[in-house]
């Protein structure tokens, strides 16, 4: 054996040992037994041996013709009761008790009235047929009921896997309906390219090499495996392939509560049809999954491509600009001094722009790699408003700030930095967005648990519908003229307040303008003495 | 270096940094200003120059392909004394806190203007050459007399606490010049408060409070956002 898996290089060999005497327990529990036949025999020979001790108590009373009723009465009781085979030796024991003891010459087999003969032949055709007719009764009885249990399962199963939209779901589904109509525990693989792996077992299923070897060759071979099967029969599982028309998905394996169960017609009928719906329910799982794959896809697709355009926009026009100015004083003759300084400001303007939006193009790659780490530290919220309005202070001019603080605002532990961000760009939005002799407002204090801050204009506001939009990417509202956004600064401001734990949302001012407020867990700094200092 | 007079001896600038365009706009602009400057494109390079040159000022990148900016900062600091000014990007705040910390003079976050980088370096050297702080500071409306431990505002006195009279002294002492909170902590309450940022954002704030015409809106004890603090420097 060795040697065989030495030679075989690349290709995978399993070795499922199996010894001989398991092979033979295999072979012998292929014949469905579910009952013990002894029990029923046991109890066909007491009933006969009641029935003769009740007719000699009773005898005195009849004739012997009809002592043998009692016994054709037993033959009914027992194909009612225990079965056709046990019916069938209750008739023929019957018979033989009735010669025996009741017909003259009693405890002899001899009959010395042949009338006695016509009895005998009646009485074991009667017992019989009745046996053979109660037997099949109670079979289509027996079958319908299993019909109805399975029937019943099946549709269980169906209703619980039409309600999984995903794979836990499907799996949990199995598993759940093959522990209540089968009792058995179950472990479910799947295909992973070439390989298979558990996405779902019972806590009782402890499977080995060998177990996932029955598997592998389940999987591979797109048959049925493992125990109660002719293939690899020792196997502790049932393996089903879960087939559906066009490939095999994964393989379902099954331990039964009853070893009986793996040979029984009607539990390999029920696991046939369980895999079969298992395997439509996943199918349908990887379909629905692959769509929205195709979705999610499109849609980035959409928004790069939106991305390209607008920022290749907003990188071109400034750089146009630039270039333009530049260009045009070094090569243009005759230019006034007025032309000059207007041309230098345009390029410093725009250069300061591009710097600006390069910036935030930063921010948001950080925001959407997920690499925004946040440095928490204690801040004073009016040193954070002075750090923004000193970044903002070349484009403030002589607008009016009003600054709207209560003295008692505690220490506030946040990223400085990204919060400077916020409020820069909040404030810058608020600066091109409202008109020149409108003051901004900025107001912060503490709310319960959380530090509040707004962000008070009063310049046009925007559209009802828009607020909640405007913290989307690349949405710009109509802006009035010489204020051109990115589109990014807003959504920058979202996404460093929720990476706080925060909330963002705008509002109107009463009066006309745009409110942002800003709401921060409230996180105390630790809390220790301050040294006196000698 | 005590006896150096603008005129006599133009203070010589050593660049360190890999970008060519930033080495030609920094020699242009740095040689019509009047100053000697010579280029070094990597860390190494840098450090040579450093030693045969013996410059003034190191203006140092830190994003260098060969050493970390910091690493040369240490290197320098191991036998020269002449101011560093670093210049980094805005998105590595860390770098400069690090380059500060590790013995640099000031920094500048590009893209930067000229005539802030004349500023900072004129500071720089102008820090060199007078040791020993004016015994009056001056800068707004802030009067601070180290000698007679005297703070004014408008011409009117205040009062500090101590805490608050020593950051306002150790700024005093370094103005224009940015000092690191880990600076200002460890040399203010010691080594042992190095992380208990909060004690000092409070008393800067009261500071501010006493010392500013709109705490808001400081004019004169600056924050460098991630860094530390500045006293606007009064000439």
């Amino acid at each position: 054996m060795d040697q065989i898996i030495r030679a075989s290089g690349e290709i995978d060999v399993y070795v499922v040992s199996m010894s001989l005497g398991e092979r033979q327990t295999a072979t012998q529990q292929r014949r469905p037994i579910r009952t013990i036949p002894w029990a029923g025999y046991a109890a066909a020979v007491a009933l006969v041996a009641a029935t003769t001790l009740l007719s000699s108590l009773v005898q005195s009373f009849f004739s012997p013709t009809n002592i043998a009723m009692f016994y054709l009465l037993a033959v009914v009781l027992a194909a009612v009761r225990l079965g056709l085979q046990p019916a069938v030796l209750t008739a023929f024991l019957g018979v033989l008790a009735f010669d025996f003891f009741f017909v003259p010459p009693v405890f002899t087999l001899v009959v010395a009235d042949t009338e006695y003969l016509l009895t005998f032949i009646v009485f074991l055709t009667v017992g019989l047929v009745i046996s053979s007719t109660v037997a099949r009764s109670r079979e289509r009885a027996e079958a319908l009921r299993l019909r109805e249990v399975q029937t019943a399962s099946l549709y269980y199963l169906s209703r619980d896997l039409a309600g999984a939209a995903d794979l836990v779901a499907v799996t949990g589904a199995v598993l759940r309906n093959l522990r209540e109509s089968l009792k058995a525990e179950i472990v479910v693989f799947l295909a992973d390219g070439e390989q298979l792996k558990i996405i779902s077992a019972s806590e009782k299923l402890d499977l080995d090499l060998k177990e996932r070897a029955v598997a592998d060759w389940t999987f591979r071979n797109h048959q049925e495996a493992g125990r109660g099967t002719a293939t690899l029969g020792a196997a502790a599982l049932l393996y089903l392939p879960l087939k559906t028309s066009a490939n095999v998905l994964g393989v379902l394996g099954v331990r039964m509560a009853d070893p009986t169960d793996y040979n029984s017609q009607q539990h390999r009928l029920l696991l046939d049809a369980f895999a079969s719906q298992t395997a439509m329910a996943l199918e349908r799982v990887r379909f629905s999954q692959q769509a929205e794959q195709v979705q999610i896809l499109a849609a980035r697709e959409t928004l790069e491509r939106a991305l390209l355009n607008s920022i290749s926009h907003d990188l071109r026009t400034p750089l146009a600009s630039i270039t333009g100015a530049l260009s045009s004083l070094r090569d243009q003759e005759g230019l006034d001094e007025t032309a000059r300084t207007e041309l230098l400001a345009t390029a410093g303007e725009e250069a300061a722009r591009l710097n600006r939006f390069v910036g935030n193009l930063l921010d948001m790659t950080r925001l959407e790699a997920g690499a925004v780490r946040l440095k928490y530290t204690p801040c004073a919220v009016e040193e954070l408003i002075g750090c923004a309005l000193s970044v903002l202070d070349p484009r403030l001019g002589k607008r009016k700030i009003e600054v709207n603080l209560p003295p008692d605002l505690p220490l506030v532990m946040l990223d400085m930095g990204c919060m400077i961000q916020v409020l820069v760009n909040l404030l810058d939005n608020s600066l091109k967005y409202s008109p020149q002799d409108q003051p901004l407002g900025i107001n912060a204090r503490t709310d319960r648990a959380w530090l509040v801050m707004e962000i008070i204009d009063h310049g046009p506001g925007v559209a009802e519908a828009d607020l909640e939009r405007i913290f989307d990417k690349f949405h710009r509202v109509p802006a009035p003229e010489g204020a051109r956004g990115t589109g990014l600064g807003l959504s920058i401001c979202k996404g460093f307040v929720e990476a706080h734990g925060g909330k963002i949302k705008a509002a109107l001012t009463p009066g006309g303008g745009l409110t942002v407020t800003i709401r921060l867990p409230l996180i105390p700094p630790p809390q220790t003495e301050d040294p006196a200092h000698g | 270096m005590d006896e150096l007079k603008p005129g006599e001896h133009p203070p010589r600038i050593l660049v360190v940094d890999d970008e060519a365009a930033i080495r030609r706009l920094l020699a242009t602009v740095l040689e019509s200003s009047g100053f000697v400057v010579h280029l070094a494109e990597n860390g190494s390079l840098g450090l040579a120059a450093a030693a045969t040159v013996r410059p003034d000022l190191i203006l140092l990148d830190l994003g260098l392909p060969d050493l970390d900016g910091v690493e040369v900062i240490r290197r320098l600091r191991e036998w020269s004394p002449a101011p560093i000014i670093v210049l980094s990007v805005r998105e590595r705040e860390d770098d400069k806190v690090a380059a500060l910390d590790a013995g640099a003079d000031d920094y500048l976050t590009k893209p930067f203007g000229v005539p802030e980088l004349l500023a900072r370096i004129r500071g720089s050297l102008r820090r060199v050459v007078s040791q020993a702080p004016e015994p009056v500071f001056r800068s707004g409306g802030l009067e601070v007399d180290l000698a007679r431990r005297l703070v004014r505002v408008a011409d009117q006195e205040v009062q500090l606490t101590p805490t608050e009279y020593e950051i306002l002294r150790l700024l005093v002492t370094n103005a224009g010049k940015v000092l690191t909170h880990r600076q200002l902590l460890s040399r203010i309450w010691g080594a042992s408060h190095l992380e208990q940022p909060h004690v000092l954002r409070v008393n800067i704030s009261n500071l501010r409070r006493k010392i500013e015409h709109d705490p808001s809106r400081p004019s004169v004890l600056l924050t460098e956002s991630g860094v530390g603090y500045r006293l606007k420097a009064g000439f």
